[in-house]
């Protein structure tokens, strides 16, 4: 796999946020280097979501928030079979989302 | 700062409609009119609050539409969009404008259609309010948010699906007394949870939410007439000030929250409606909060000050919330019953709390009502405006 998905580091304080700010939340700079989402963390809380937006034809998703070893929360597709509250997994990247035949990346989650 | 009074409140049924977004809001905002006994005294500004219109009715600049459909010229107009929190915004605006001195009579008017389109386009359209780049492109709907709040809030402070379940079957029964809401259906909790049907009646939609833990999709609109001292003393019936709005934002994506189950931006919202009315949460005897989801009626109550967190659930089983409990949430069904069309929401919880407040809850008044609270929740937590209401003896 060669996409990747990136979080954005602070230059100042060092913060990392997956989502976009130009200013730091943390410490007003405005300086950020991307650094790559990878590795491993625990399942903060999940949800099976029926109620679907356009773009998916499946009965439901799994999603989850998932925070990763050193700290950083993310929002991804949870491709486990059966999810728990603070069960280990690893990132991956996938396609999350296609539109009009146009695929979208994005995080997955596998059990670690 | 002048004193701002709502000096009337109307609002059509809620549910489907077949009537044009223009007429659907014009409808509410004569009947507000009406109410004020106003409808021949000149109109400053006209405040319309709508999400979808651009997308789903394909209809903008609702505010000039009204202006013309009700023949208010030359008034100021405009729409304003805040997600389903628009209603409050609009309210606010208006509340700015007399306080001010820019204006006299401000009517504000929220309005959504939203069964125009099918489910799917629906919850599409909603769930774009959601972040673009780290939410949206996952699937993330607005019940998917919930489902993920709710399952950790779940965890951690003890709420099983039953006391879900109670909001539901709560909301659902004090709707029954609202003529003006989407859903006239009372709910067990056989039906919905605990017999061997409650499954099929009441599938997951975000697990663990399900069915008859979310609001339904709606056609509505709701009007208030704001208007200063002056005008209000002019005028009959009760008096109800606006004495305090405060408002709040937090992070678009939810994960981005320091602890995801803290509504934040409700918390600080309230605060800030509470100083400027000088008044606390133990002050108020009628509340309207924003239970999209039963979680949120939840979580909001406590977030705003009613109850520490984690004992929303006990108040709830001990009926407090209840009407005739000591303090009644939701009278009018709240979102899951009287119906969430997105931008009238929050000028609904208004006309409510107006009805309230000058005693003309037919069916449903909330005995001695002075002060009402008002929780308008917009994105998912991440735009919230508190509003709070004081009747004045005259």
């Amino acid at each position: 796999m060669t996409e990747a998905v990136y979080a954005a580091k602070c230059t100042t304080c060092g913060a990392v946020s997956y989502a976009k700010h130009l200013i730091c939340p943390k410490c007003r700079g405005e300086a950020f280097q991307p650094v790559a989402i990878k590795g491993e963390g625990t399942v903060l809380s999940y949800t099976d979501v029926y109620a679907l937006a356009i773009d998916y034809d499946v009965r439901f998703l799994r999603l989850a928030i998932v925070e990763l070893d050193g700290g950083l929360r993310v929002t991804g597709q949870l491709l486990d079979a059966d999810p728990k509250l603070g069960k280990r997994v690893r990132t991956t990247v996938g396609v999350v989302r296609e539109t009009g035949g146009k695929a979208t990346h994005g995080l997955q989650f596998m059990p670690a | 700062m002048r004193p701002v009074y709502i000096v009337g409140a109307g609002m059509t049924r809620f549910g489907r409609s077949d009537f044009s977004l223009v007429d659907l809001a014009g409808t509410a905002g004569l009947a507000a009119l009406h109410h004020a006994a106003l409808s021949k005294v000149p109109v400053d500004a006209v405040v319309v609050a709508n999400m979808g219109g651009s997308r789903i009715n394909r209809q903008t600049a609702l505010g000039s539409a009204l202006v013309d459909r009700l023949a208010l010229y030359p008034a100021a107009a405009e729409a304003v969009e805040n997600g389903p929190a628009s209603g409050a915004s609009a309210a606010k605006i208006g509340f700015q404008a007399i306080g001010s001195g820019m204006a006299d009579v401000v009517l504000v008017v929220g309005v959504e259609m939203m069964r125009a389109v099918d489910g799917l386009e629906g919850t599409d359209f909603v769930a774009s309010l959601s972040h673009p780049e780290v939410e949206y492109i996952y699937g993330v709907t607005l019940p998917s948010l919930a489902g993920l709040f709710t399952r950790l809030y779940m965890d951690r402070y003890g709420v099983e699906r039953k006391h879900l379940a109670m909001v539901a079957i709560k909301n659902h029964e004090h709707a029954m007394h609202n003529p003006y809401a989407h859903i006239h259906q009372p709910i067990t909790m056989e039906g919905i949870l605990t017999s061997p049907e409650a499954v099929v009646n009441n599938p997951p939609v975000a697990d663990p939410l399900c069915l008859f833990d979310c609001c339904p999709v709606s056609d509505g609109a709701a009007a208030v007439v704001l208007a200063s001292k002056e005008i209000a003393d002019r005028l009959g019936g009760a008096r109800v000030r606006i004495a305090g709005i405060g408002q709040a934002t937090d992070t678009h994506a939810v994960h981005e929250r320091e602890d995801p189950t803290e509504l934040r931006a409700v918390r600080l919202a309230s605060q800030k409606a509470f100083a400027m009315a000088e008044a606390k949460p133990g002050d108020v005897d009628v509340v309207e909060l924003h239970d999209a989801f039963t979680i949120l009626e939840i979580a909001e109550s406590e977030a705003a000050g009613f109850f520490k967190r984690g004992e929303a659930r006990k108040a709830i089983e001990r009926g407090e919330t209840r009407f005739g409990g000591h303090l009644p949430i939701n009278v009018s069904g709240g979102l899951k019953a009287r119906g969430h069309p997105v931008g009238a929401t929050g000028v609904a919880q208004l006309v409510e709390l107006v009805w309230q407040l000058r005693g003309e809850a037919t069916g449903r008044q909330v005995e001695k009502a002075k002060v009402a609270y008002a929780c308008n929740f917009g994105g998912f937590g991440n735009n919230v405006i508190a509003t709070v209401l004081r009747k004045e003896e005259r």
